[in-house]
């Protein structure tokens, strides 16, 4: 009876959300404000409702109860509890239902705290919310339904994708529709806005904050699942330039400029019309991944099931949303008025070729993901474009913007003084090309590029640092003073250096492991010595082994370092026994910020077997860099000031000579 | 009734708390030019407690104030009394009562009932385990979780295999079987079991694997009905109708007069007799459709239903993962044995689709449908 509830809950969620999708927009339209006040009971109805079904269907899941088929089909009784949890979302069904309730969750939490938002914006942005969620609550009900039953029932259930047996499960999905969704509330107030046909003062100083968390995450959820991909999928690389990939990385790079251009528009009321459009378009990117991975057009370890049903059905309401939006936009974007004026060479202006080029890179990777699939349709030719396109396009785009990051945050607001904050990242400069120079020794030689790319990565850390050092004067005033103003500093300014230096992290470990990482294949029986990255590994051989739903067959490997041992290595084959199907453990060890990463192929004729090694240097500085862009993004959602962007804001206006003075 | 109980108060609450605010008397609206006001005089606000703390100089203090209070002034000229409408809202928010009320139970219900499965019990696996009561599938689960961990437990394999066989696990029952005659031994039963399994593996053709399985059975029970029906119906199914014939015929004499499955080898003595199977030396003959039912008279239960569904399931197995070359050379197979020479073209023209025809597996493929004497369609060049 229990799983019927949580059915019935999700069905009435839909019955209540198409509610709130109608009533506070007429409310908001007649001035009515008991209509308007509906919004907010019904969004907290709504996520209550929703949460109940989630949990009952994670009930069904952790009981193992295979009258429900999505169990049956994604679970299995002998799996380890948190597996069992995180199987929930491990599929289609489960793994929509997690996105309405992300979505619902969000609405809530505006209904909540929006209680300063002025009453027709808060009514009209969780009306929209509201479209959104009837959509994909029906959705889910009509061509998705976890909760379908399966009578008789049967005994054992046909287990989860052993691939997606492994925690990154539980943390990598969340994570993303964290991200993904979270945008859906800038959208919403996005679409507020051209309805009302008014930007408020309160409109900037919400999505901000909403665009930053989304960000947060969805950069979080992303590395997460570039960094199980590479120890999970056993091929040793951490991106692709796969569809699917792609699907997140668009609505994170647009997500990126959407977080910039808020930030002008909170502080300086400028680029209003700009925010509303990538508002839009971030969502839209958002609903166009779920769209590709979840319809089946592609097909990856994401693509559970393919049923052209639901692709007409996300297709459907991609269409509406999308085209909605746009065409709203087009309507009412000339409502808005514009805000206030600055010169080109300025923070404004910075953070407008910051826009200029995410955009363009979003557009170039758009066109790489979906040009092979729209080849595909016209003329039933199959292309794939692979890195070679990427790393020309989006690669040449990017480096302008990265040798332009540091000059943003040392940039006047309104008019800035573009020579003196070049003379200010000289030193930056000459760290970044020190730092280039002395790996390329250390590494006794290789591509000439590399030298450039650790150069280009330490001058972007060095230059987010030297913000904070200019602004808090040290070197210049008596250390205790130095140590008051940095304290005193706002914490976004932390977070903008945190967030800007990840980016050089994340940039030398790309640069390092490209450049010099080395792959060796080959076919080892026991006692074999192959040598990697200056460590020398013995294979000592196989052993036989046993978990509660697998078999698997483990290699033993020693690691030594000039005839001394150091550390050893497992590295594991498993054969999931319900789905017959095959899975690599990679062994991996950590040297400092470089690893040793060990894969077993087939087993050859004669005791061998195929062993691939690769000696990946300063590869944890890709998700490190990504790591501390998100405290970045935590550190500056910390910061609840309120923002002004005082023309040359900070203290070192006068000291150093800026164009400040109006 | 418990359940359609709890659904009705689920949907009371919800109706209560959506209709409440509904029903409060609400303060008048705010002019939405307040809001910026308000978010001005907290920027200002702002400006002086950093001017306080030092983190801006009073001179970027003042310019920061100076822009402020400019959009202050044109927010508050902006900002002026909103008309309410009292009468007219009273009777919205009537209908507004009345669209919450009907969306509700009317939504909710019509969709659940379509979607819904009420009465369902919830049935966790804990608990049917302790229970099984008559649950197949849970004999079946606590079966496998024995065999699992003792495999050479030939009994326990020998009772399975019929259950797979009666629940269409098809592949498990051949795996089981074989595990059974290994561990304890071959018998009729079991051989013929045996067979049986893999003849409805193959989608009804009697395969070579199937024909060496009964006649191993037939030398230790040279009577055993069951295998003499296959090995007739293989013969059948190779075009020898002389030699089919003589081993119906046989069967039917050795057969008592009573016994249920006569009526079908008569059938098929009167078929090879007429001479009505069409030609064609290695063509498989008419349904055996029919045949395997009779072969499930001789033990139990209907199976040319079960033949049907496994052919069909393997079809849409197939259609979910077009790429598996021998699902379509049995599904080809199994369509022209149950004499649906349509669904046959349609599986070698999809097959194609998966195998194009320049390739090994495609060239395979209409080697096959030549065979069968199945038209490929325009692909077949």
């Amino acid at each position: 009876m229990i799983i019927e509830l949580g059915h019935y809950a999700l069905v009435l969620a839909l019955a209540t959300a198409l509610i709130q999708a109608m009533l506070p927009i007429v409310g908001a339209r007649r001035g009515d404000r008991a209509l308007m006040e509906l919004a907010s009971s019904a969004a907290l109805v709504c996520a209550l409702l929703v949460a109940f079904s989630f949990a009952v269907l994670t009930f069904a899941y952790v009981t193992s109860d295979f009258s429900v088929r999505n169990v049956w089909e994604n679970s299995h009784s002998l799996k380890p509890l948190i597996y069992k949890i995180s199987g929930v979302w491990g599929n289609h069904e489960g793994s929509m239902l997690l996105w309405l309730l992300i979505l619902v969750f969000f609405s809530a939490l505006v209904a909540v705290f929006g209680r300063n938002l002025p009453e027709t914006l808060k009514a009209t942005v969780l009306a929209v919310q509201a479209w959104i969620a009837a959509a994909f609550a029906l959705f889910v009900l009509l061509t998705s339904n976890p909760f379908a039953r399966l009578i008789p029932a049967p005994g054992e259930g046909k287990d989860l994708n052993p691939v997606l047996q492994d925690v990154g499960l539980a943390i990598h999905p969340p994570l993303l529709y964290l991200g993904y969704v979270g945008f859906s509330v800038c959208f919403s107030f996005a679409i507020a806005a051209l309805i009302e046909g008014r930007i408020d003062a309160a409109w900037a100083r919400w999505v901000r904050p909403w665009t930053l968390a989304a960000w947060t995450f969805l950069t979080a959820g992303i590395a997460m699942g570039s960094y199980w991909a590479y120890y999970e999928l056993g091929w040793g690389g951490w991106w692709f330039w796969d569809p699917v990939e792609n699907a997140s990385f668009m609505p994170w790079l647009a997500g990126t400029a959407l977080l910039h251009s808020a930030l002008v528009m909170e502080k300086r009321e400028a680029l209003k019309i700009w925010t509303v459009l990538l508002a839009i378009m971030t969502f839209s990117l958002s609903l166009l991944g779920t769209f590709l991975v979840r319809s089946g057009v592609l097909t990856s370890v994401h693509a559970f099931a393919t049923d052209p049903t639901r692709g007409i059905f996300i297709l459907a309401i991609l269409v509406l949303f999308i085209g909605g939006a746009f065409s709203l936009f087009a309507f009412r974007a000339s409502r808005l008025k514009s805000g206030g004026l600055f010169a080109p060479i300025s923070r404004e202006g910075a953070l407008v070729l910051n826009n200029l080029i995410l955009t363009t890179a979003t557009a170039t990777v758009l066109t790489g993901t979906l040009y092979p699939l729209v080849l595909e349709a016209l003329t039933g030719d199959k292309i794939s474009v692979g890195a070679p396109f990427f790393n020309m396009t989006f690669g040449l785009l990017m480096l302008p913007l990265l040798f332009a990051v540091p000059f943003g945050p040392l940039l006047a607001w309104k008019r800035g003084d573009l020579t003196g904050v070049a003379q200010r990242l000289f030193v930056a400069a000459a760290v970044g090309i020190l730092a280039g120079a002395a790996y390329y020794y250390a590494m006794n030689g290789g591509p000439v590029l590399a030298l450039f790319g650790i150069a280009l990565g330490a001058y972007l850390i060095v230059g987010a640092l030297t913000d904070l050092i200019l602004r808090s004067g040290i070197g210049k005033v008596a250390a205790n003073v130095a140590w008051k103003r940095l304290s005193g500093l706002p914490r976004s300014a932390f977070g903008t250096a945190l967030a800007h230096a990840g980016l050089g992290v994340t940039l030398i470990g790309i640069v390092a492991v490209t450049a010099f990482e080395t792959e060796t294949v080959v076919e080892m029986k026991p006692g074999m010595m192959v040598d990697a990255g200056g460590y020398a590994l013995r294979f000592d051989g196989m052993r036989q082994g046993r978990g509660p739903n697998y078999t698997e067959e483990t290699g033993h490997f020693t690691v030594s370092r000039g005839g001394v041992v150091v550390t050893e290595i497992w590295s594991s084959k498993r054969l999931y026994t319900a789905r017959r199907m095959p899975t690599t453990e990679a062994g991996i060890r950590t040297f400092g910020l470089s690893q040793l990463y060990v894969s077993l192929g087939d087993p050859m004729t004669g005791g061998g077997i195929v062993v691939r090694i690769w000696w990946k240097p300063l590869i944890l500085c890709i998700w490190g860099g990504a790591l501390i862009m998100m405290a970045g993004g935590i550190v500056s959602l910390s910061d609840r000031r309120l923002r002004v962007g005082a023309p040359a804001r900070a203290r070192r206006a006068p000291r150093i000579a800026l164009g400040a003075a109006e | 009734m418990l359940f359609w109980i709890l659904v009705a108060i689920v949907t009371a609450a919800v109706a209560v708390v959506l209709v409440l605010p509904l029903m409060r008397a609400t303060a008048p609206l705010s002019s939405p030019h307040s809001h910026d006001i308000e978010v001005y005089r907290d920027q200002l606000e702002e400006v002086t407690r950093d001017q306080k703390s030092g983190l801006i100089t009073s001179e970027n203090a003042e310019l920061a104030r100076a822009e402020i209070a400019r959009r202050l002034l044109a927010a508050s000229a902006a900002d002026a009394p909103t008309q309410e409408s009292g009468p007219k809202r009273l009777h919205s928010n009537r209908l507004a009562h009345l669209f919450v009320l009907l969306c509700l139970p009317a939504v909710g219900l019509c969709l659940y009932l379509v979607t819904g499965s009420p009465g369902v019990p919830a049935q966790p696996l804990a608990a049917r385990l302790a229970n099984p009561g008559d649950d197949i599938n849970i004999l079946i689960a606590r079966a496998e979780n024995h065999l699992a961990v003792n495999p050479d437990d030939g009994k326990g394999w020998d009772l399975l295999a019929p259950i797979y066989m009666r629940s269409s696990r098809v592949d498990d029952a051949v795996a089981a079987y074989d595990h059974a005659i290994r561990l304890l031994g071959p018998t009729p039963a079991r051989l013929g079991g045996y067979a049986e399994a893999l003849i409805v593996q193959s989608g009804g053709l009697v395969t070579a694997d199937a024909q060496e399985a009964l006649k191993k059975s037939l030398a230790l029970d040279p009577n055993d009905p069951r295998s003499e029906f296959y090995l007739a119906l293989g013969l059948k199914q190779e075009g020898k109708q002389q030699d089919a014939l003589a081993a119906f015929r046989k069967l039917a004499g050795n057969s008592p007069v009573d016994a249920p499955w006569l009526p079908l080898v008569n059938q098929h003595i009167a078929e090879l007799s007429a001479g009505q199977a069409p030609a064609g030396n290695t063509m498989p003959a008419n349904p055996t459709s029919e045949d395997m039912a009779a072969a499930a008279q001789m033990d139990a239960g209907d199976r040319q239903a079960m033949i049907r569904s496994m052919v069909d399931s393997l079809a849409s197995k197939l259609k979910e993962n077009p790429a598996n070359f021998e699902g379509w050379m049995r599904l080809i197979r199994s369509h022209v044995v149950l004499d649906q020479r349509d669904k046959a073209r349609d599986a070698l023209q999809q097959g194609l689709k998966a195998f194009p025809a320049t390739g090994e597996q495609g060239r395979q493929l209409l080697a096959l449908g030549r065979e069968l004497q199945i038209d490929a369609g325009g692909e077949e060049k």
